[in-house]
């Protein structure tokens, strides 16, 4: 009995730090048995969308109204029907320039804010924390027309503005809590040795802080990678358009069939899917970050 | 908000009587504080000021004029009692309130699954990874396959059937109201992963001595769990909160865009919806504008509850 209670502590303290690796050993109950079977089946239930839509895009229209035979026909007629490829690389490139962007932008603010005591910091903290509030919807429409009076729509530079504008103040937070959890005698110790604060960030601060900008990446990587609305309208014209705005307007046009539609969303989910599933442990940093402020 | 540090800063000025060599040298530190802080904060502050505060701010303004994109004419606050006083503006409120039926299914979803996956049965780190990836797919996606599901011979009703709740089959789409409920399960389907997620992170945090203690005590599992857990985890349900309403009021557009179009008539318009129809669709950016500083509004009501609510116990 006191043995598994002390390797439950242990579980938890390993699965905070991401670093699970012993399976422990419980009796097998019913209770637990019921667990598992309930685990499993809501698992299979989430999952099944995903099966139908595997499923369906090896199926030509036909087979599919049809309920059988599978052939490649819907991948080739995606391929054929949407620049695939094109998209994908400006949905990529649409994802590197935003991720490159805010961490330029919320890591040294976020070690200023954090470690830096200067005239009006609290101003400059309150006025970053309270943008996080603006939704996209409420600046979008002066931001869109604005962006046409400088010619920045249809081109990838306005694109990541909006989304570096959406990014910054959340990012720009959790760099700050992130570092404020980097202990004052590292920088004092760097600050004795001359390295003045711009020094203190570049060779201590920031050497410091890949868990963080890890974090950074993955939770910016996804909304971008998924946006629909910033693009519809920021990216209009068929060789700019991101992934996602290129399905969703085939969707709507309904110039393909159900399958071509299931492939295309299929290429779309993966790449998050695997970001998701692979750096999870980020993911549940960011949200403790996000839920101890 | 919470705006003190946590840490006593670096060369900040004590107080009281000092040598003057200390005193210069504090004064050459001051002047590294101000530049350096200045220098590392300013893209952000740029970002910020310019990409948000004047946009909102232009919102502000544009809301009370009939802007149609090109030239504005000033009509005054009594442009919002004119969006006040329209049946179709309501009308799409009552949609979004609806759709915050979904938020706290989905975090009671959330909270169950979260207690499951804690007690670490066989495979539950698959399990956990099964459940987070339905938030890692996009709203387009979830629109696009949706239509088949709640479709009149779509995997839903197959499954109602299945059930022996075959009464309940219909086409989903078709009429408003039950396209707002197909809307809402999509959303609840997509929203229940981070949900779970954020509770698994804070029953992990729980020290496992305290169920110990419980039990000696004689309490059963359903006790320490609604008298231990659910009240330790108050923050947590802030936070789910919080994220959970505010995707419900600005994250479903695409899905309402890919999925219904906003209908049957004004059945799945929401607020957010109507904004981009508003403007982008009619023309009336003055509308959208208002519309959203609507949405603003009530967003930082949210907000501004949850600071309240976790200052109180923090």
């Amino acid at each position: 009995m006191d043995e598994t209670l002390t390797t439950r502590a242990e579980d938890t303290r390993r699965i905070e730090l991401g670093t699970l690796r012993r399976r422990t050993r419980h009796p097998v109950t019913t209770g637990r048995l019921a667990i598992f079977v309930t685990l499993a089946v809501v698992s299979a239930a989430l999952l099944y969308p995903f099966y139908f839509m595997i499923e369906t895009s090896f199926r030509s229209n036909q087979q599919y109204l049809l309920g059988s035979g599978f052939s490649l026909r819907s991948w080739t007629a995606l391929f054929q029907g949407v620049p695939v490829a094109q998209e994908m690389v400006n949905s990529l490139g649409l994802c590197a320039g935003t991720i490159l962007a805010v961490l330029v932008i919320a890591a040294p603010a976020g070690f200023a804010l954090a470690k830096i005591r200067f005239r009006g910091d609290v101003f400059v903290f309150l006025g970053i924390m309270g943008s996080m509030m603006i939704p996209l919807q409420s600046f979008i429409i002066p931001e869109y027309v604005n962006f046409a009076g400088l010619h920045l729509i249809n081109t990838y530079v306005g694109a990541v503005l909006v989304y570096v504008a959406v990014g910054t103040p959340f990012s720009t937070f959790l760099m700050t809590t992130f570092f404020r959890g980097i202990p004052d005698e590292l920088i004092d110790a760097g600050l004795c040795d001359g390295l003045g604060y711009l020094g203190v960030f570049r060779r201590i601060a920031l050497p410091l802080s890949g868990p963080a900008l890890a974090t950074l990446i993955v939770l910016r990587f996804i909304p971008v990678w998924n946006d629909f609305l910033v693009g519809l309208l920021f990216l209009q014209e068929p060789g700019v358009r991101p992934f996602t705005v290129g399905l969703g307007v085939l969707a709507s046009s309904q110039l393909v069939s159900v399958p071509a539609l299931m492939a295309g969303s299929l290429l779309s989910t993966i790449p998050a899917a695997i970001v998701y599933v692979v750096f999870q442990r980020y993911l549940v940093a960011g949200l403790t970050l996000g839920s101890s402020q | 908000m919470e705006t003190t540090r946590s840490t006593p800063q670096t060369g900040h000025s004590v107080g009281g009587v000092r040598p003057a060599t200390v005193h210069r040298a504090n004064r050459g530190l001051q002047r590294d504080r101000t530049m350096s802080g200045a220098l590392l904060v300013a893209p952000a502050l740029l970002v910020v000021v310019l990409l948000l505060v004047v946009p909102i701010v232009q919102a502000f303004y544009y809301s009370m004029t009939n802007w149609d994109g090109l030239t504005s004419h000033w009509v005054g606050p009594s442009a919002y009692a004119t969006m006040f006083a329209d049946p179709t503006f309501w009308r799409v409120l009552e949609n979004n309130a609806m759709l915050l039926v979904a938020v706290p299914v989905t975090m009671l979803c959330g909270v169950g699954l979260a207690a499951l996956l804690h007690e670490h049965v066989w495979g539950w780190r698959v399990f956990r990874a099964a459940i987070i990836i339905p938030t890692a797919v996009s709203w387009v996606v979830l629109g696009v396959v949706g239509i088949q599901a709640f479709a009149a011979d779509g995997l839903i009703n197959q499954l109602l059937g299945a059930v022996g709740l075959g009464i309940l089959r219909q086409d989903w789409l078709g009429s408003p109201f039950s396209a707002l409920v197909a809307v809402a399960a999509t959303f609840v389907y997509s929203l229940v992963g981070i949900n779970t997620l954020i509770f698994v992170t804070g029953m992990s945090t729980i020290d496992p001595t305290i169920y110990e203690a419980a039990r000696i005590d004689g309490a059963n599992w359903r006790q320490s769990f609604l008298g231990l857990t659910i009240p330790l985890l108050r923050r947590y349900f802030l936070f789910a909160f919080v994220v959970t309403a505010i995707s419900a009021f600005s994250a479903v557009f695409s899905l309402i865009y890919t999925m219904t179009g906003g209908g049957p008539d004004l059945g799945t318009t929401t607020i957010e919806f109507f904004i981009y129809q508003a403007a982008f669709a009619t023309g009336s950016f003055g509308e959208g504008a208002r519309l959203g500083i609507v949405l603003f509004v009530i967003l930082f009501g949210i907000t501004l509850t949850q600071l309240r609510l976790m200052n109180r116990d923090a």
